[in-house]
């Protein structure tokens, strides 16, 4: 049995939220339900499946459940299964609030980091005119109230600090200490199956605070790097944090995955970590265009989630839906069901261009958090990568 | 920008669970319901909350512990092999007693 890492053992910065001693133990008891969760209640879930559930649908219906929507309405009445949903959905409200109530005292002083830090920054290109596209403002993702958008002062950035502070406590630390196992996982891929890769300008669409950013600039020291998002609060924030750790010229422009201000052809590198299951059926079509339109001739584009369901057991597609279903993630289910590497290839890429693969973010030499022995059902520091190269532009690829 | 311009009017500690919050900001009541009786999934959300709670008290109360300790005030044998002195002790079984009242009130 492995522990979650303790809060206290984050990545320290100048805007990171200063939780007080109650404050970390109720990150740090959030963080140990949830490895509860994980590795002793949905064990149990499955054990009640296939000992109960299943044998009382095959009763029923003379077949077993087909897919995971036939899995969820067997397990719907399941006394496990509630039990499960009922800790686990509560441990994130306890921990959206626990986050809530922190940056609440702290979001005078962490708006006057970031103005401090922001200041004239070249670095820091804001949007107000940006129409928001409503699968980012219509939800609170992951029951953050307000979402990634919401701005209650001028220049707001406690829903960033927030997701930051928090995040450490929702996955127990296994991100690393600077929560960004998804952006080593993706830069590890590229230095093990393509070490001469060598992009001069790397786009993140849909950065977010900039977590995965970062790693980049560490691996591609000279490279150009922009980190793309809709929500100005995650960018002031993200921006601040990056300086406060010593990045000053990671850029961040408030601007539309779907439809980016920059230049046709100017990337070799353009990635998104954790973000197409937050967009909509309508957007992601246009963000993989937007990839090929950005790209160069020999550039990448490289996109990490979670698996998605095909191939997988209908029982393990309906533990994963759980995000979709009580975690306000409403494209969490349909993305899963996306073939994104056919989706790429009528992007523009040619078929002969796209490919899938597995990232893993290697380990960083402190206590290891995640059991390997247990799936965490969507919150291991493992990712599956769907991504295309791009061809000379005008030429479909034929391989 | 409608709901952006709506998020000014929430204070920052507004629950997203709550019916007033979501009616605030336009969105979705989004809380489910997993079992046949509203009143057992608020019971498990204030269980969770007592359970968080009870973590947190505890964990102060191992700082303190410890605190004590580091400094030679109070070694952790000395909390264990406690005893209290008879007011002590009064006191003790009054605060028992009526923690007890507070816990146990719903089922009189």
């Amino acid at each position: 049995m492995s522990y979650p890492a303790p809060w206290h053992t984050i990545g320290r910065h100048a805007l990171l939220p200063a939780a007080e001693h109650d404050e970390m133990a109720r990150f740090d008891i959030v963080a140990h339900l949830n490895a509860r969760v994980a590795q002793r209640l949905a064990p149990k879930v499955r054990e009640a499946y296939e000992s109960r559930v299943l044998n009382a649908w095959w009763m029923r219906h003379g077949h077993e459940p087909a897919d995971r929507h036939e899995v969820a309405a067997a397990m719907k009445q399941d006394p496990t299964y509630r039990a499960f949903s009922l800790v686990r959905r509560n441990t994130m409200e306890i921990r959206q609030h626990a986050g809530r109530t922190l940056v609440a005292r702290e979001a005078e002083r962490l708006r006057s980091a970031a103005q401090a830090a922001n200041k004239g920054a070249a670095t820091l290109r804001l949007d107000p005119t940006l129409d928001l596209p409503r699968y980012v403002t219509a939800v609170d993702t992951h029951l953050m109230q307000g979402g990634y958008t919401a701005e209650r002062i001028a220049d707001d950035v406690a829903n960033a600090a927030n997701y930051d502070a928090g995040m450490y406590a929702t996955i127990g630390g296994s991100g690393g200490p600077w929560n960004d196992a998804a952006g080593r996982a993706l830069v590890a891929w590229l230095k093990r199956h393509h070490p001469r890769f060598s992009p001069r300008c790397i786009v993140d669409l849909g950065c977010g605070l900039g977590h995965n950013t970062l790693p980049l600039r560490e691996a591609f020291p000279d490279a150009e790097i922009i980190a793309v998002d809709v929500a100005a609060p995650m960018l002031r924030y993200g921006h601040a944090r990056a300086r406060a750790r010593g990045f000053d010229d990671v850029q961040f422009l408030q601007a539309d995955a779907t439809a980016t201000p920059l230049a046709d052809s100017s990337a070799d590198l353009v990635f998104s970590t954790m973000v197409l299951h937050e967009t909509s059926r309508q957007a992601l079509p246009k963000i993989f265009a937007e990839a090929h339109r950005l790209l160069r001739a020999g550039g990448l584009t490289l996109h990490l989630e979670q698996p998605p369901y095909r191939g997988l057991p209908a029982f393990e597609q309906f533990m994963r839906d759980w995000d979709g279903r009580f975690n306000n993630e409403p494209f969490w289910s349909a993305l899963h069901e996306t073939d994104c590497a056919a989706l790429l290839a009528k992007s523009g890429f040619g078929s002969a261009n796209v490919f899938e693969s597995r990232c893993t973010a290697p380990p960083l030499g402190q206590p290891a958090n995640s059991d390997e022995q247990h799936e965490d059902f969507g919150r291991a520091p493992a990712w599956y990568a769907v991504g295309a190269w791009q061809a000379a532009k005008g030429i479909a690829a034929n391989g | 920008m409608d709901s952006m311009d709506m998020n000014h009017s929430l204070p920052f500690d507004a629950d997203p669970i709550q019916p007033a919050a979501a009616a605030a900001t336009g969105r979705r009541p989004d809380s489910p319901q997993f079992t046949d009786d509203p009143m057992l999934d608020r019971l498990y959300g204030v269980t969770l909350a007592l359970i968080t709670e009870l973590a947190v008290t505890r964990t102060r109360l191992d700082t303190v512990e410890k605190l004590l300790a580091r400094r030679e005030l109070v070694a952790g044998e000395e909390i264990e092999g406690f005893t209290p002195d008879d007011s002590e002790a009064a006191a003790r079984s009054r605060l028992q007693s009526e923690y007890l009242e507070r816990v146990l009130r719903s089922l009189d």
